[in-house]
């Protein structure tokens, strides 16, 4: 097909395209309604073949997305924010039901005060869920991201959801190059989808989704989901590696940006990655030995391959685009967990930028680097950082005014 | 890299326009980025679109606050405080601004020291098309004065339109229309200064009391604040020869901004009518005449 300007949600419908899906329930939020106008066209105009319903809200639409997945068809859903949080309770139910639905999250801060720009809260509130992970930092990504899903979601030793992740605006509504793959190639990779535990055949009744009562059987079944989840490291490595032999394009469960010689290191994710690693080229102009490490599969947890990469590190500086409010960056913890029991493990600062889409500008960039180095001369971690600037602070004081606040 | 900043009016094409300008740059063998950003998508209200072009990988997302080149779409952005198109434009930069006047008088006019290109893409777009729709006639002049060829242009105008136009011969007279303003403009060597970005301070915010910190509007009546009268490209004006005092102007009007006054003859409150028109349509005695708007009316931005 060659390359084309695509925006996130362009490549989301594409992805979904070549996927070969056969239903979609949809149900619109800003800014993800692109994906699902753009599939309806394609629909409508007959150039992909698919059940596509327009659902009452997003909590029937992931009962309706998970229900379909377990009758053993392929299955596409996506929405955003409170859309996310509206179908909540769904989705740990459609991740027990261990059915292979492939979703796409376009983050949005969440309520209140409501908002359109990107954070990942909302993505982030999916995280004991069940759902696999995978987060975005360019179009082709999302694109990629979804047909490796599939092939990840699909694989019996897996057969759990996944959840693709993109920024709101910065990626949904951003045009970019993208390469979109022939039909062929895609069929090479991803196979049919063939049903082996959850399906619908008038021959061969079945229950699923059913209640247990005592604990020794709840056990069982969330250990297993756990289990699962684990195997997806393994199984995901295994997908990236033919993903690469057929469309020649390498990814991981992290990305190495600058790293292997880097002292002082940035960890991100998602679409604000773009703006770290430029930070770590100006840094690195500087003298600094900077690096990057972007988390790409944040379910599994993939602790053996940040362990590697953060050994031997001066520092490492979290950059959490979301606030556990009362604890502080969500990722931070995580690494924390990851890192604890290593030998010469590096210090851990804790960043918050980028809520609601706020800039991190060049200057908020500097500051983490003076932070960090400092932090090595002195040995003193200190709380997590709310960044934030001067200019922004004076905006704000504007609207305080503006709303009759002082 | 070039960065380029597309101020218009929801509805004018500003967002098609970065889109026009990022794919002519795409087919011209360039990385290209565009990317809009709206509000609450009013139409009339102001928006921005941006569009990166570079020879290199861009390593840039987001807003740009620093722009080489900047695209003034509709004139009346210049004076609104909200908009403020100028913003941030770097030394030695662009500015195109969509007006009738020369650039002479467009820089006396709104205090600007750097180059200043103009065209009245209004007026072409009105003559050529028939409405004042000005995505790929803003995107021809961005496109000729970054130096993007002509076969790029006329292609991605071809290739982004035909998605939005349905209608071959409106399709047509577009892609007219913008190759004539293509062919208007020169192209400008940009020479452009790195950054005049002044040091911003990262601070640490204060804990405030949730009487300050929750988001609530303690202050009451400040809608009046944000006037809308700049919205417009035709201002409705009556001729009271003609109008028959019926009041269907008045009714019909969806902002309320029709009044009467003592002889009882409707009038505008230009402040705050938008310019929709709807009151040129449903006048049953065709009284009302549209005059196009043709500078920015300071008096008529927000108070």
């Amino acid at each position: 097909m060659g390359k084309e300007m695509l925006t996130g949600n362009g490549a989301a419908a594409w992805g979904v395209r070549l996927a070969e899906v056969d239903y979609i329930p949809a149900y619109p939020i800003t800014p993800q309604t692109e994906i699902i106008e753009t599939i309806a066209k394609w629909i409508s105009e007959g150039s992909m073949d698919a059940s596509f319903v327009t659902m009452d809200s997003e909590h029937s639409m992931v009962t309706a997305a998970g229900a379909a997945s377990a009758t053993g068809v392929r299955v596409f859903t996506t929405t955003s924010s409170q859309g996310l949080l509206y179908g909540f309770e769904m989705l740990y139910t459609v991740a027990g039901w261990r059915v292979p639905l492939v979703m796409v999250n376009v983050s949005r801060g969440l309520s209140s005060p409501i908002t359109l720009g990107p954070d990942h809260n909302d993505i982030l509130a999916l995280r004991d869920t069940g759902f696999l992970q995978i987060h975005c930092e360019t179009c082709q990504e999302v694109l990629d991201s979804i047909l490796m899903a599939y092939k990840l979601a699909e694989d019996e030793r897996v057969l759990l959801p996944v959840m693709v992740n993109m920024d709101g605006f910065y990626l949904s509504f951003t045009r970019e190059n993208v390469e979109i793959p022939d039909v062929g190639t895609v069929r090479s990779f991803l196979s049919e989808y063939q049903p082996e535990h959850a399906f619908f055949k008038a021959g061969q009744p079945m229950a699923q989704g059913v209640a247990v009562l005592g604990g020794e059987f709840y056990s069982y079944f969330k250990y297993q989901m756990h289990l699962a989840s684990q195997n997806a490291l393994d199984v995901y490595k295994e997908v990236c590696g033919e993903f690469e032999k057929k469309f020649d394009r390498k990814y991981g469960t992290i990305e190495e940006y600058m790293l292997e010689d880097a002292e002082y290191v940035l960890v991100m994710t998602n679409s604000f990655s773009t703006l770290g690693k430029a930070a770590v080229k100006r840094a690195r102009e500087k003298g600094i030995k900077a690096g990057l490490l972007r988390l790409r599969v944040l379910r599994p947890f993939p602790d053996p391959d940040i362990k590697n990469a953060l050994k031997g590190k001066k520092a490492v500086a979290v950059i959490d685009q979301n606030i556990s409010v009362g604890k502080g960056g969500i990722i931070y913890s995580e690494i924390g967990g990851c890192l604890f029991n290593e030998k010469n493990r590096p210090l851990l600062l804790s960043f918050i930028g980028g809520l609601g889409g706020k800039n991190i500008s060049q200057e908020e960039f500097e500051f983490i680097f003076d932070k960090i180095v400092s932090a090595v001369d002195t040995e003193i971690v200190e709380p997590p950082y709310l960044l934030y600037t001067e200019n922004e602070w004076k905006d704000m004081t504007k609207l305080k005014e503006t709303a009759g606040k002082e | 890299m070039l960065r380029l900043r597309f101020h218009g009016r929801g509805g004018q094409g500003a967002k098609v326009a970065s889109r026009v300008l990022g794919t002519a740059a795409f087919l011209d063998g360039y990385n290209a980025q565009d990317f809009p950003l709206y509000g609450a998508e009013k139409r009339g209200a102001p928006i921005t679109a941006f569009t990166r072009i570079s020879r290199e990988n861009i390593m840039e997302r987001g807003v740009i606050s620093e722009p080489d080149i900047v695209i003034v779409m509709d004139e009346t952005l210049l004076s609104d405080p909200q908009a403020m198109p100028l913003s941030g434009l770097k030394k030695g930069g662009i500015i195109f601004v969509n007006t009738p006047n020369s650039p002479l008088e467009t820089k006396e006019r709104y205090n600007i020291a750097d180059h200043v290109i103009t065209l009245d893409i209004t007026k072409i777009s009105l003559d050529m098309i028939g409405n004042p729709v000005l995505s790929g006639l803003a995107a021809a002049v961005a496109s000729r004065i970054v130096g993007i060829g002509e076969d790029a242009f006329r292609g991605a105008v071809e290739k982004e339109l035909s998605g939005i136009i349905s209608d071959r011969e409106l399709l047509v007279k577009n892609t007219e229309a913008a190759l004539y303003c293509y062919n208007a403009i020169m192209p400008v060597q940009i020479k452009t200064a790195e950054s005049i970005r002044e040091g911003e301070n990262v601070i640490t915010i204060p804990f405030e009391i949730a009487l300050v910190s929750s988001p609530a509007i303690n202050a009451t009546g400040n809608t009046p604040l944000r006037r809308t009268g700049n919205w417009r490209v035709f201002r409705p004006v009556w001729d009271y020869e003609v109008c028959t005092r019926c009041m269907t102007c008045v009714a019909r009007c969806p902002d309320g901004c029709i009044h009467v006054n003592e002889d009882g003859y409707p009038y505008a409150d230009y402040d705050n009518c938008k310019g929709c028109l709807i009151c040129v349509e449903e006048c049953p005695a065709k009284a009302i005449n549209k005059v196009r708007e043709m500078h920015s009316r300071s008096g008529e931005g927000d108070r």
